[in-house]
C-alpha cells in the first residue's frame, strides 16, 4: 500500500508508493550525450571567458593547457554580474535587473571520465573551487545566496558530457531555502535543536535509511525523498555554512561523494543526477534577518537522481510521487561494493 | 570585396528580412533554411560570418555548431534565436555571440560589424589541436 510521508523540515508531501517499487535493474537506464564538440576540454581555454580562479600545475600560465580545475565565467549567463539591482515594483508586481554571477566550474582538463570516476583528490579540489567562489562573491554585498548544482546527464539538464558544476549567486535568497530555513528556524524554536542534527541522529538509531557514514559525513536516503534513489550528504557535526568547512572536512566529503555517487552510478548504471548544496545565506545586516541561521541551519548536499519525470500531478499540487521506498533504495545502495 | 554573410533560418519571413536589411550594410548575402543545407553552403561559399537560428528541421543549430566545429574550420558565428533557454546549453559557446531574435535588428547589425572587424572565430576545437 501506498504510504503520504511528510518531509519534516519544509513540511512537502510525498507519495512513497512501494506496490509500484522499481529496483534498480527496472529503472537502469542508459545515457545519451548530445554532441562531440567540447568547448571545455584541455587545449581549448580560448573558447571560455578568461579564468576567475585555476588549480594549475606550477609555472603554467592563466588560460593556457596545464590545470587540474577550472572556474569561469558563463559565456552566454543567465544573469549578468554588471549593474545595481534596481529594485522597483510595477503595481502589485516586484522587479529587479537581471543581476548575479553565473559561473562554470570545469571539474576535470578532459571528459573521459564522470565525476564519480574522478580520483578522490580531483574531487576534493573541485570542493575547494567551490568554497572559494562562495567565499570570494560574498564580498559582493549585491548577492544574498550563492547556489552550486551540478546536471549529469541530458535527463538532467547537461548539454555536454565533460565534467562540470555551475554557479549562480543571487540577489535573493531562493524561495526552497527559505522554506528550509523557515522549517529548520521553527523546530528549532519549538525544541531548542537544529533538526538537521535531529534526522542525522534518529536516522542512525535507525539505520535503514542510512547509505554509508565517513569521517564526519553521513549520506542518508531522506525519509520523504522525492525521487527513487534520492541521497542527502550531510557533515555529522552541526554546520550551517558550507563556507566554514575547514580543509580535513572537503577531504572527507570528497570520498564520501564519490562514494555516493559511485554507489549510485553502479545501482542504476551511471543514471543522469542532479546534485546541490544547500547552504546558509550570506548573512547581510539587516533586522531580523535569519539571526539564529548558526544554530538552527545545517548544510548538505543533496542528490536527485532523474529516473523519473515529474508532470501534471506534481507540477500541480508540489507533491512528488516516488515508487522506490528510501528504505529499499538506502539497501540497494548499501550493498553496492566499492 | 564586402564580407558574405550566411542566414541560417528555417523562417523564409525571416530569411528574406535579414537579407534586405543585411544587403543595404553592403554585403553579400547567401541564405539556407536549415543547417544542413548550411553546411554545404560553407563548404561551397566560403562566408566571412554565420548568423544561425538553432530550433530548425533536419539539422538544428546545435547540431550544426558540432558538425562544423568537426571541419576543422573556424568562422565567426552569432546565433540568433527566438528562445534564451538554449544559452544553458555549454554546446552553444562555440558560436562568439547569442542574441536573442527582435523586430529591430539594429543590434545583429551592430554585432555582425563588430565581429566581422574582428575577422576570426576564437573558437577552438581541442581535439584538432
Amino acid at each position: 500500500m501506498s504510504e503520504l510521508r511528510k518531509d519534516p523540515i519544509i513540511g512537502r508531501w510525498v507519495i512513497v508508493a512501494p506496490e509500484r517499487s522499481a529496483r534498480p535493474k527496472e529503472i537502469k537506464q542508459t545515457q545519451e550525450e548530445r554532441g562531440k564538440i567540447c568547448v571545455l576540454c584541455e587545449g581549448g581555454e580560448s573558447n571560455t571567458p578568461p579564468e576567475i580562479l585555476a588549480f594549475r600545475n606550477p609555472g603554467t600560465e592563466p588560460n593556457s593547457p596545464g590545470w587540474q580545475v577550472r572556474v569561469v565565467p558563463n559565456k552566454f549567463p543567465a544573469l549578468k554580474v554588471e549593474g545595481e539591482l534596481g529594485k522597483s515594483g510595477v503595481g502589485i508586481f516586484d522587479m529587479m535587473n537581471g543581476v548575479g554571477a553565473h559561473e562554470v566550474i570545469i571539474e576535470s582538463p578532459s571528459h573521459e571520465l564522470d565525476f564519480a570516476f574522478l580520483p578522490v583528490e580531483q574531487i576534493e579540489k573541485v570542493l575547494r573551487a567551490y568554497k572559494s567562489r562562495i567565499l570570494d562573491l560574498a564580498n559582493d554585498r549585491r548577492f544574498r545566496y550563492t547556489l552550486i548544482f551540478k546536471n549529469q546527464g541530458a535527463r538532467a539538464g547537461a548539454s555536454i558530457a565533460h565534467p562540470h558544476s555551475q554557479l549562480m549567486a543571487l540577489p535573493i535568497t531562493p524561495k526552497r531555502l527559505k522554506e528550509e530555513l523557515i522549517g529548520a528556524k521553527a523546530h528549532f524554536d519549538y525544541k531548542e535543536r537544529c533538526i538537521f542534527c535531529d534526522i542525522i541522529r534518529q536516522e542512525r538509531e535507525l539505520k535503514t535509511r542510512v547509505i554509508s557514514e565517513m569521517g564526519n559525513f553521513i549520506t542518508i536516503a531522506p525519509y520523504a525523498s522525492r525521487f527513487p534513489f534520492e541521497m542527502w550528504i550531510l557533515p555529522s557535526q552541526h554546520h550551517s555554512d558550507f563556507m566554514s568547512v575547514s580543509d580535513d572536512d572537503i577531504a572527507g566529503l570528497a570520498q564520501i561523494l564519490k562514494d555516493s555517487l559511485l554507489r549510485l552510478a553502479k545501482a542504476l548504471s551511471n543514471p543522469a543526477f542532479n546534485y546541490v548544496i544547500h547552504t546558509a545565506p550570506y548573512r547581510r545586516p539587516r533586522r531580523d534577518y535569519w539571526t539564529t541561521i548558526d544554530e538552527d541551519y545545517h548544510w548538505h548536499i543533496e542528490i536527485m537522481p532523474r529516473v523519473t519525470t515529474p508532470a501534471g500531478f506534481e507540477w500541480g499540487t508540489g507533491f512528488y510521487i516516488n515508487p522506490t521506498a528510501p528504505e529499499d533504495a538506502a539497501q540497494y545502495l548499501r550493498e553496492e561494493e566499492i | 570585396m564586402s564580407a558574405t554573410i550566411l542566414v541560417v533560418d528555417d523562417e523564409e519571413s525571416i530569411r528574406k528580412l535579414y537579407q534586405l536589411e543585411l544587403m543595404d550594410e553592403g554585403y553579400n548575402v547567401i541564405l539556407a533554411a536549415d543547417g544542413q543545407e548550411a553546411l554545404q553552403k560553407v563548404e561551397r561559399e566560403n562566408p566571412d560570418l554565420v548568423i544561425l537560428d538553432i530550433r530548425m528541421p533536419k539539422v538544428d543549430g546545435i547540431e550544426f555548431l558540432d558538425r562544423f566545429a568537426q571541419t576543422g574550420k573556424r568562422l565567426p558565428i552569432i546565433i540568433n534565436s527566438a528562445y534564451t533557454d538554449y544559452r544553458m546549453d555549454i554546446t552553444t559557446w562555440a558560436a562568439e555571440t547569442y542574441m536573442v531574435k527582435s523586430s529591430d535588428i539594429s543590434d545583429l547589425k551592430a554585432e555582425v560589424k563588430k565581429l566581422l572587424a574582428g575577422k576570426s572565430s576564437t573558437f577552438v576545437n581541442p581535439k584538432s589541436i
